[in-house]
């Protein structure tokens, strides 16, 4: 009876500390992490230019659409940029990881790698300002939209996606994110 | 239909002609990427739209151009070409303007001439900004010296104008020597550290950070002027010098009244006189010597005979002798006082003495004596009575441990001096100088000083001979001339003055008739006294 509830006791303790954990971020506004995440997603095409042998096979990624066009961006609310951001930030998660696994040049896989924890932190930013969306992930076997997607053919083309992912969509939609423009307002 | 079409052709042109050349800077960005770029076909995005140019030397007009371009495996789409003509270079380019240009992808341009690729180029148009320089530009004197509130516009860019970077180029007006200062995001800057009250130009242009967006540096706006603050702090500090100074005065002067005396002292030393050692001679006698001798006679030589004792005189050394009577009472009858010209300092007492010597003997008798002297050199027995213009010793005869003197040919002016002999008990000296500038204690070794007339060596010189006195004469800045004396150099001796500084009468060495040299004229000669 003791060691049970000694055992109900840290069960407790821990689904508290769980708890706090799921409690909503601060929101990030801050673009300037968004810039380091940019500088070494073009780190990440710098080293796939200099590197020779182990740099990956040949393969197709299915990669976001990276395009802006302002006059239509000032149309769109904040919340279909935050579903395509969300959308294209997985598909950019899914073609590193696919990609890491044919490199093996250890300089070019630990920039990948950076690249993907990058991309999970612009996740957590999303989330911190309320745009995540709530299905982000895509089902593997799932025909990827072709209005929303893309594919490349070789490992430099998707990295010069990412980059251009980043500045572009990704940026924008952080700079229009209304819980920033509260606090700047 | 080739004709409307023709029409709506140039009207199409027309119209993004007037469009374009309505932005004012177009022209100048076409004109500097022409020198900058090195690639065949030059783009750049000037307000969100991309325009591709590229230059044509050969003015054709049939020449068709097409431009297409694509991106992210989409079709190709046309674009139309438009042809410029910059007024600078007398150049032609032709270029086309993108409409909805996409940002934040690979696009694929491409250039045909007459259905041949003239031009191909892949490019994201994020990363070719050139932008407008920054308007309003305005330049304040802040309230610090030395500073200047500089503030612009941004660009009017929406979603781009936290990506920018500006520069901020400043010179002082009329000079070449320019600073610059790099500012991020922020479109306001202070300027600091500059020169008071002066006139400054100041330059502003921006860029993208290079982080989002890339682009060219824009054209640097028009110089705007502004004027810093004049220096307030010089009065302050004027005054505060001002103030030191004269603190610094009062206790200068405080020092120099509570030292003046002493200070007086240094700067200004007193005349030394003997006043109080001759009392009354200058109040009472105005200076008469000889009425003050008369009246303070024995009381005077008495204490100065004192004071003497403490100075053995030297014997003279007699070269030769003469007959002193016929010539010492025509001397004497002659012999006019001579005054001091300077006076002496209690140690020589005999300074009351005052003669003034005669004219030079006659030459020939002069010669006579030397001739004797020369032919005799033994005669020293001789006393000679020298007789110059200046200077002459008489001489006793008096023998060796004869302490008595003979005094009757002895001028009267020079009692005191052979009273003070007799007192010392040595040989006795009587002599008469032209002009008793000094009588200087001699130094043991003998060495005669320059400005004495009379030389007193401690030493006694055993004589020569028996009977003879022995004296040594010093005479200041006098030389010695032992050569045989003919009768005009005598005379001439007699007229001129012969000075000369290297003299040194050391008497142990130089036992000659002391005649004919010691030309002085009065008292100018003879130097001042030595003390």
């Amino acid at each position: 009876m003791q060691t049970f509830t000694g055992l109900v006791s840290v069960l407790l303790v821990f689904l508290w500390l769980g708890g706090n954990l799921v409690s909503p971020l601060r929101p990030i506004c801050d673009l300037r992490v968004l810039d380091h995440f940019v500088r070494e997603a073009r780190d990440s095409e710098v080293i796939m230019r200099g590197c020779r042998g182990g740099c990956g096979a040949m393969k197709s990624y299915f990669v976001p659409l990276t395009s802006v066009d302002f006059a239509v961006l000032e149309h769109m609310d904040v919340n279909g940029q935050a579903v395509e951001v969300q959308t294209g930030l997985s598909l950019l998660d899914q073609a590193l990881n696919n990609a890491m696994k044919t490199v093996s040049n250890s300089p070019l896989a630990n920039a990948l790698d950076n690249n993907i924890s990058n991309i999970h932190s612009l996740g957590q930013i999303l989330h911190s300002l309320d745009l995540q969306a709530r299905s982000t992930v895509l089902p593997d076997d799932s025909a990827p939209a072709s209005t929303q997607t893309q594919e490349v053919s070789s490992l430099p083309e998707l990295l010069q996606v990412q980059s251009s992912f980043l500045r572009g969509k990704v940026r924008l939609l952080l700079s229009a994110a209304p819980a920033c423009q509260r606090q700047n307002s | 239909m080739t004709k409307m079409s023709d029409r709506l052709k140039i009207v199409f042109m027309l119209c993004v002609a007037f469009v374009t050349t309505g932005g004012q800077h177009f022209e100048s960005k076409v004109a500097q990427l022409l020198q900058d770029e090195t690639e065949d076909i030059k783009c750049f995005v000037e307000l969100k739209d991309l325009t591709c140019f590229w230059e044509e030397e050969e003015e054709r007009n049939d020449l068709q151009y097409t431009f297409t371009y694509s991106y992210e495996n989409k079709n190709k789409m046309a674009c139309v070409v438009s042809s410029l003509s910059l007024l600078a270079s007398n150049k032609t380019v032709f270029f086309c303007k993108l409409p909805k240009t996409p940002f934040f992808t690979t696009l694929d341009v491409q250039v045909f001439r007459d259905g041949r690729m003239l031009y191909s180029r892949s490019l994201n148009a994020e990363n070719y900004l050139f932008l407008d320089p920054p308007r309003n530009l305005t330049v304040l004197s802040s309230g610090k010296e030395g500073q200047l509130n500089v503030s612009w516009l941004p660009p009017l860019l929406k979603y781009m104008d936290d990506s920018m970077i500006y520069e901020v180029r400043y010179a002082v007006e009329g000079s070449n020597m320019g600073k610059v200062e790099v500012i991020k995001v922020s479109t306001m800057l202070v300027l600091l550290g500059l020169q008071s009250d002066t006139r400054y130009k100041v330059w502003v242009r921006v860029k993208p950070d290079g982080v989002a967006y890339k682009g060219y540096w824009s054209a640097w706006t028009e110089p705007v002027l502004g004027v810093t603050q004049p220096s307030d702090l010089d009065p302050l500090i004027m005054v505060l010098v001002l103030f030191i100074g004269l603190i610094l005065c009062l206790l200068s002067m405080t020092v120099i009244l509570s030292h003046h005396k002493f200070l007086l002292k240094k700067l200004w030393p007193d005349i030394p006189t003997p006043e109080h050692k001759f009392p009354g001679l200058f109040t009472v006698y105005k200076g008469d010597f000889k009425e003050w001798m008369s009246q303070n006679n024995s009381s005077m030589w008495g204490r100065s005979v004192q004071v003497y004792t403490e100075e053995l005189p030297s014997p003279l050394e007699v070269l030769s002798e003469v007959s002193l009577t016929s010539h010492g009472t025509s001397q004497r009858e002659e012999r006019k006082p001579v005054e001091e010209d300077e006076e002496k300092e209690s140690e020589r007492s005999d300074s009351g003495l005052t003669d003034r010597w005669r004219e030079p003997p006659q030459a020939h008798w002069l010669m006579e004596q030397l001739r004797a002297l020369q032919e005799n050199p033994q005669s020293l027995s001789q006393s000679l009575l020298v007789q110059s213009h200046d200077t002459y010793v008489t001489l006793n005869q008096n023998s060796q441990g004869d302490g008595e003197r003979e005094v009757d040919d002895v001028f009267e002016e020079t009692l005191p001096l052979q009273t003070l002999f007799t007192t010392t008990g040595t040989t006795s000296l009587s002599t008469s100088h032209s002009d008793l500038g000094s009588l200087q204690q001699s130094s043991g070794s003998g060495r005669l000083s320059s400005q004495s007339s009379f030389e007193y060596p401690n030493q006694t010189w055993p004589p020569k001979g028996p009977g003879y006195t022995y004296m040594a004469v010093a005479d200041s800045g006098v030389s010695m001339d032992y050569s045989p004396m003919s009768s005009s150099r005598i005379t001439e001796l007699g007229r001129h003055r012969m000075y000369t500084n290297d003299y040194k009468n050391e008497i142990f060495l130089h036992k000659w008739p002391l005649f004919g040299e010691h030309n002085k004229s009065g008292s100018e000669s003879c130097m001042g006294p030595v003390w």
